[in-house]
């Protein structure tokens, strides 16, 4: 550690060096205003001690200038001097001093402020370091989520887009989303979505969506029917997947006379909002995707039947344990009221943006913990 | 600490205990709470009583819990909530615990 010394007296430049040097510190001495910035540019200082009065200007000035040289750096200025009034003393903290030494001084006393500024001192260069980690760190990380940004947005560019046949809503709760909503109409008008919620929520709950969207288009491509596409999911997310992460899923197919097939795991019930304002279920009847064998998984689907009028609507768990500012969950029976009131509009994406301000208003201003997904199908 | 382990000799049981919010901050002490006993004979017990929620997480850990210590180990899930035991069961945990 280096110490700069600005005294105009030889006797006391000598103390200070002897003094500082016993502490271990390497020392740099200037008489003048001029040297002492010289000297502060050329060797970068750790610690300064300050005359009051120097020779070329004051050391009061000279203690301002110091420290908006090189602002970055922490540089603790001492004042040691023999001008000891109030006022002296006063305005030097004012023009940044970190401490006051009359003297003629003591030089344990000395001494001890010296290894107390050290201490100071590295404290603070070490904060400075981590900081500077930290900022690297975060700059690596953005850099990286942008990439990932841009990969897991392509893989839903194949996707449908909304409609009046469809309206896929997905709100994350942090930068990345857990949830996969991918829907696919075959040339003979046979459509078939897919939602799913991947265990957790952020990058690490994202990433398997790039696997699902894969094999779902090139399932679509195949041709492949839903107990068949169920059981690629489950293989695929079965191997790639650590074993504590799953994903929960509907996969829906609906002809165009309006019969569905349905295959789901792990999900909420969906709703089938009729046109009469009557309601009917869909339940999710197995493990989610990436739990069960090969040999365990079962394939089986259920059938339902989406009316001309009707709406089908299917969304995340995010959605049903979404918490008001009382930290109550809006659970299902207010999900299946908003649906039904909602739903009523006509124009699908209309009704899709009416839920959605539901939604919004009841969460007010508290903080949203999962990834949602909502998904409206009309099959006029 | 949220998990405490607690194990009866007379009937060989090893009992977790999980209080609060069971969701991923307690990824680790889960883990760490049956480690010691992956590759022994016992039965296994998850207190889910003093649970007031749990997420997607939790089941992944249970799942975890499942495969570290073999198919042949009994995990029993007992005192869970409606609200945790509706979740429980829309994931079909019954195919794989025993929930009580």
């Amino acid at each position: 550690m280096k110490l700069l010394c600005v005294d105009g007296e030889p006797v006391y430049q000598e103390i200070i060096s002897l003094c500082a040097q016993k502490e271990g510190m390497e020392v740099v001495t200037a008489s003048s205003y001029e040297e002492a910035i010289q000297c502060y540019e050329v060797h970068k200082p750790d610690l300064v001690t300050l005359e009051v009065v120097i020779q070329g200007g004051s050391g009061v000035q000279l203690a301002s200038a110091l420290k908006r040289m090189d602002p970055g750096r922490f540089v603790p200025i001492i004042f040691l001097t023999s001008h000891i009034s109030d006022s002296v003393m006063n305005s030097c903290f004012k023009a940044g001093a970190d401490d006051f030494i009359p003297k003629p001084f003591n030089e344990m006393l000395f001494s001890t402020r010296v290894s107390t500024h050290k201490r100071q001192i590295h404290l603070i260069q070490e904060m400075y370091r981590k900081n500077r980690e930290l900022t690297f760190y975060q700059s690596m990380i953005e850099r990286e989520h942008k990439m990932a940004h841009q990969v897991l947005d392509h893989i839903l560019t194949r996707s449908e887009r909304s409609s009046q046949h469809l309206a896929i809503t997905r709100l994350s709760a942090t930068n990345f989303n857990g949830d996969l909503a991918l829907a696919y109409t075959q040339p003979d008008g046979t459509r078939v979505v897919f939602v799913g919620d991947f265990t957790g929520h952020g990058l690490s709950a994202s990433i398997g969506a790039l696997p699902v969207a894969q094999a779902f288009f090139d399932g679509m491509d195949n041709q492949i029917g839903l107990s068949e596409l169920a059981t690629q999911l489950n293989k695929i997310l079965l191997n790639i997947l650590p074993d504590y992460m799953f994903c929960a899923a509907y996969m829906i197919q609906i002809q165009p006379s309006g019969e569905i097939e349905y295959w789901g795991g792990g999900m909420p019930r969906g709703y089938i909002r009729r046109g009469d304002d009557s309601v009917d279920y869909i339940c999710s009847h197995h493990m989610p995707l990436g739990i069960l064998s090969v040999k365990e998984f079962e394939a089986d689907c259920e059938k339902a039947f989406l009316g001309a009028k009707d709406t089908l609507v299917v969304a995340s768990d995010g959605i049903v344990e979404l918490k008001n500012s009382d930290h109550q969950m809006l659970g299902e029976k207010a999900m299946e009221a908003l649906v039904m009131s909602s739903y009523i509009e006509q124009d699908l994406n209309q009704a899709q943006s009416a839920m959605e301000a539901h939604l919004t208003r009841f969460q007010g201003k508290s903080e949203q913990l999962d990834d949602i997904t909502l998904v409206a199908i009309r099959n006029t | 600490m949220s998990i405490s382990v607690t194990a009866d000799s007379a009937t060989n049981t090893i009992e977790i205990s999980v209080l609060g919010s069971f969701d991923f901050s307690l990824f680790h002490d889960f883990r760490e709470a049956y480690a010691d006993f992956i590759g022994e004979q016992h039965r296994f017990c998850v207190d889910l009583s003093q649970v007031e929620y749990l997420d997607s997480a939790a089941l992944g850990m249970l799942l975890s819990m499942k495969n570290a210590l073999g198919e042949g180990v009994t995990i029993e899930l007992k005192g869970a909530n409606d609200f945790i035991k509706n979740i429980l069961m829309i994931s079909r945990f019954d195919k794989r615990f025993e929930i009580r």
